[in-house]
């Protein structure tokens, strides 16, 4: 049974936020403005974040890029009263916007700030963009060219991608990736399958002490950390 | 009132280019509802979540292209390949046949179509209407047609040559593609006038000085990233500014867990920057004192007899003095104090950097943009021979040129030979700066005080000194006093709020251009530039530009730009021409030279000895030259206490200054992606910080968040404090990149700019501008 999973080598990470960016890019996801900025209402379905710990000159400050983690046990789709999220049988946890009722029920839910609420007015769509139809698109086609107003959205694994690849019998985790992965010029961030023992996230996992965010909390996250 | 200038700028113009892009959006978003209906009923099996809102026809005739072509973000210049989609570019890639970063990019590749795309753009050439220039007056902007603005400058520049005073034009230009470099240079030559100024020497001269006075070559350092073990950072912050940078990033993974042995990492810099975050160890040192260290180094690794004896005895000259000069004066507890840093730990760091082999002394902006800054970097460069890594794997390389076609020999008229045996306005290898050849700072001055001579007409080609130079305010009066200034860019800037006439160029997505990197890779790369999309606007290439105006002032001038292609496409094609077909390279976007040959020991060293000098003759030659006096230690790297400007008392803080990876370097940051995570050390975007340490901070009641007036015996800037664990308790941080007064809806307003409080300063020899030698207080505002 596939499982997509990431595994994101903190050693070989940069810090430089191309995986980011890019997913900006891919996935159409509007920018924010200074304002929203101060509320936090920025959309991102990608986003470095900073850990500081200690003291000067011992200080030690990590930055973690933060995808969606795909939980096993996602509390966002245990809480969705519309079932608007839900859980794809390879793992990838998804959004459905023409579901979601948007109660934010589940940005409250997710432990990892992973989910963002499209505060956007449909006149400030500024990136309406073109995608081929799926028979053109040698990505996938994007499925999401228009914004959709007042509901949630988050990280997809680029599944436009992963099913386009699928569809052509390309190899996903080395023809193809998620955009985040594809940017990354340090290769810190590696993705494919879980279950398969071959895969490079297996082989990757297998070769080092790996960590995943907030284990506690007992959602079995598919994205896994290489500390330094 | 700024907004007034940049709602009358969208509304104002013609036809469909005048309208403002957010409008454009509407437009098509209208007719995509129309395009819906048709494609909902006309192709149901698609489902109704998909359709494109701006397919020409309404008909499903869809166009995808990826268009190989290069970024132009900062000076790396990396290969991409851009996605468009019926003409719109909608995402940007790396180009995996480039081998300088191996296919990637950094985070700004993406933020070009933002570039592109941006609203503040210019799209038609403008004349100033108002006579009074200065921060915040309003040009009073009229559009007016190519060929009158064109006619207008080049009577301008016809008139000042048969007045025949060529030299009183003065270029300026900022982040350009290496083709435009190529054509600036040709027609400062041929027009006659020696003041082409680059930005260059607000950054990177001192770096190249330090290079040559140790073995001949006036150049930032390559070094050969992918097979060290070692890296000794000396303010080189690698991971966030420092050129190549993508190759910087990409050989960062690989150096770490791509190869059985990780290398190892240190970073010595006042400010805990992301390279130091990323490092094995970051060892914070009094700024300033970089050059102390690193002859404690060479004095641990002479004493303890850690130098690599064949390479020093057989290919280098001066060793002796030098190795004095360190045993005598530099052990690590004579330096302890004056670097901050522990004798103990200097030991170790020279231990671990000499018997780690190959390692690399890596001497960056933050060790050399001082007033000594060119000894400094020759005493950090010194360390590479020591250790033998000067042209050997994993060592210190050198840059190949790549084999463009030769431009053939200018044509020159008395005018022309005449104006440029004028001494440059920016005192460039005289007695104030022997071995500079930009002194980019210093033109302000030199225009205030018409000196040497008045400059009578100036054209800039897409920089923004009134942002990036320190003292950044003497370029709002210096501009101001030019009777004529003429400025080419995209978009709309402080600098060219001076401007009599604006001429609005294409983008890097809309032109033809050639390119290369700066050091790094040892092989040579070509990259082309070819346009993804057509051009947005009624705009034009920085080139074609030129080439309209040597049209335009006829006779040698002409005849210098005549047989090398007539304009932008042309230029490309014959410089090109010897690398590979035409049809190859705009098929491909990349050109790679042969593979890198190490140990040329026998004919690298352009030096008096023909070796790699530990005493500079180069440097001792050029000073007995110019009549100046020389001692014994002249030609000697060594450590001198820099001067700060501002009195210990009265300014106890030292303000560094940063550039963070999104500081998008063409002189706008009007880039909501670029802005939205502008700093990633503190999670913060749309903004800059006084970043204090958090025990100089209790000490002058400042909590994070506070607002706090940072303040030089010069000017003063009102910041939002952030209280940060790692930045030494002496130094005051802040990004550059922010504080733009003149730019677009997202750039203005934000932040702060450093600059605008920084003093006048420079190294002695190269006339870099020092950057890091302001003192500052910091007070609640």
């Amino acid at each position: 049974m596939t499982r997509w999973g990431m595994v994101i080598d903190l050693d070989k990470c940069t810090g430089c936020q191309s995986c980011s960016v890019a997913c900006k890019a891919e996935n159409n996801v509007p920018y924010g403005s200074p304002e929203e900025h101060e509320k936090r209402q920025t959309p991102f379905w990608h986003k470095v974040i900073a850990v500081s710990n200690g003291e000067y000159p011992t200080v030690r400050i990590d930055l973690i890029p933060m995808p969606c983690m795909h939980c096993d046990d996602a509390p966002c789709v245990t809480v969705c009263p519309a079932k608007a999220t839900y859980r794809r049988e390879d793992g990838i946890v998804i959004q459905d916007f023409r579901r979601c009722i948007g109660c934010k029920y589940c940005i409250v839910a997710c432990p990892y700030g992973a989910r963002s609420f499209n505060y956007k007015e449909p006149e400030d769509e500024e990136y309406h963009r073109p995608d081929p139809p799926p028979e053109r698109a040698d990505r996938g086609i994007w499925p999401f060219p228009h914004r959709v107003h007042g509901v949630v959205e988050k990280c997809t694994f680029c599944f436009h991608r992963i099913d386009q690849a699928i569809k052509e019998g390309k190899k996903v985790g080395e023809e193809v990736l998620p955009a985040c992965a594809e940017a990354c010029p340090a290769h810190a961030i590696a993705f494919g399958d879980l279950d398969d023992p071959e895969s490079q996230v297996a082989r990757l996992l297998a070769s080092r002490q790996w960590l995943r965010l907030r284990e506690e909390m007992g959602t079995s996250p598919k994205v896994f950390y290489l500390p330094k | 009132m700024e907004n007034n200038k940049s709602t009358r700028l969208q509304r104002g113009k013609s036809g469909l280019s005048g309208i403002s892009r957010r409008t454009f959006i509407k437009l098509t978003a209208l007719a995509g509802v129309a395009a819906a209906v048709t494609r909902f009923f006309s192709r149901p099996a698609l489902g109704s979540a998909v359709f494109s809102p701006e397919l020409p026809g309404g008909d499903g005739v869809i166009t995808e292209k990826w268009v190989p072509t290069s970024c132009l973000n900062c000076a790396t210049r990396c290969a991409t390949r851009v996605r468009v989609v019926n003409g719109r570019a909608v995402k940007v890639t790396g180009n995996p046949l480039s081998k300088v970063s191996e296919g990637e990019n950094c985070a700004r590749v993406n933020v070009g179509l933002q570039v592109l795309y941006d609203p503040a753009r210019i799209t038609t050439p403008l004349k100033r209407t108002n006579p009074a220039k200065g921060r915040g007056i309003n040009p009073g902007w009229t559009e007016i047609s190519w060929e009158r603005a064109l006619h207008e400058v080049g009577e301008r520049l016809k008139a000042l040559r048969e007045n025949g005073q060529p030299e009183r034009l003065l270029l300026l230009y900022g982040l350009n593609t290496v083709s435009d470099e190529d054509i600036f240079r040709r027609f400062a030559a041929a027009y006659g006038t020696p003041n082409l100024v680059s930005a260059d020497g607000l950054n990177n001269e001192a770096d190249k000085a330090g290079e040559w006075m140790a073995d001949g070559h006036y150049t930032q350092s390559a070094y050969d990233l992918e097979r060290t073990n070692y890296i000794l950072s000396f303010g080189a912050n690698i991971l966030e500014s420092y050129k190549p940078l993508a190759r910087g990033l990409r050989m960062w993974g690989k150096i770490r867990r791509e190869r059985p042995n990780r290398a190892k990492v240190v970073v010595v810099d006042p400010r805990y920057s992301v390279t130091a975050l990323k490092a094995d160890r970051w060892v914070p040192i009094n700024p300033g004192t970089d050059a102390a260290l690193a002859m404690a180094i060479a004095h641990v690794i002479i004493s303890e007899g850690l130098y690599d004896s064949d390479f020093v005895s057989k290919w280098t000259a001066g060793f002796d003095e030098y190795k004095k000069l360190a045993i005598d004066y530099y052990a690590p507890e004579a330096v302890a104090a004056t670097t901050g840093i522990p004798a103990d730990t200097i030991r170790q760091l020279a231990r671990e950097f000499a018997t780690t082999k190959p390692a690399i002394a890596w001497r960056g902006r933050g060790a050399t943009s001082w007033p000594n800054g060119s000894y400094t970097g020759y005493a950090i460069f010194c360390l590479n021979a020591l250790v033998g890594s000067i042209d050997a794997p994993g060592g210190v390389i050198y840059q190949e040129d790549p084999p463009y076609h030769p431009l053939p020999e200018i044509a020159e008229d008395d005018t022309s030979r005449k104006g440029k045996s004028r001494p440059a306005l920016d005192f460039r290898k005289t007695g104030s700066f022997p071995v500079a050849e930009v002194v980019t700072n210093r033109v302000a001055d030199s225009i205030l005080e018409s000196q040497p001579y008045p400059v009578e007409m100036a054209i800039g080609f897409n920089g923004n000194f009134n942002m990036s130079a320190p003292g950044a305010g003497r370029w709002d009066e210096a501009l101001g006093k030019v009777p004529y200034y003429v400025h080419v860019a995209p978009f709309i800037s402080e600098m060219a709020e001076y401007a009599d006439i604006i001429l609005p160029s294409t983008v890097f997505m809309e032109s033809w251009a050639y390119e290369h990197s700066p050091p790094g890779s040892g092989f040579a790369e070509v990259r082309l530039k070819q346009p993804a999309v057509t051009p947005l606007y009624d705009t034009k290439s920085t080139i074609d530009i030129i080439f309209n105006m040597a049209g335009r002032l006829g006779g040698t001038v002409e005849r210098s730009f005549a047989g090398i292609g007539d304009g932008a496409g042309g230029f490309v094609k014959y410089r090109t021409a010897d690398l590979a077909s035409w049809d190859r390279l705009v098929e491909q976007g990349v050109w790679v030279g042969p593979d890198y040959k190490y140990y040329k020991y026998d004919r690298i060293f352009d030096t008096p000895s023909g070796k790699f000098e530990f005493r500079s003759g180069n440097l001792e030659a050029l000073l007995k030259e110019k009549g100046e006096e020389i001692d014994n230690l002249t030609g000697l790297p060594y450590y001198r206490e820099a001067e700060f400007l501002g009195d210990h008392g009265d300014y106890p803080l030292v303000l560094t200054t940063y550039q963070p990876l999104l500081n998008i370097e063409n002189g706008s940051q009007n880039y909501p992606w670029a802005q939205e995570v502008f700093l990633v050390m503190h999670g913060a975007g749309w903004t800059n910080f006084a970043e204090i340490n958090r025990r100089t901070a209790r000490s002058l009641d400042i909590k994070d968040g506070d607002m706090v007036w940072v303040e030089s015996q010069f000017n003063k800037i009102k910041a939002k404090a952030r209280v940060f664990e790692g930045i030494h308790p002496g130094v005051v941080g802040i990004a550059t990149g922010q504080g733009h007064y003149a730019g677009g809806e997202w750039d203005r307003g934000i932040g702060v700019n450093p600059n605008e409080i920084i003093g006048v300063d420079y190294d002695r020899l190269s006339g870099q501008s020092a950057l890091f030698n302001t003192r500052v207080r910091v007070y609640k505002a």
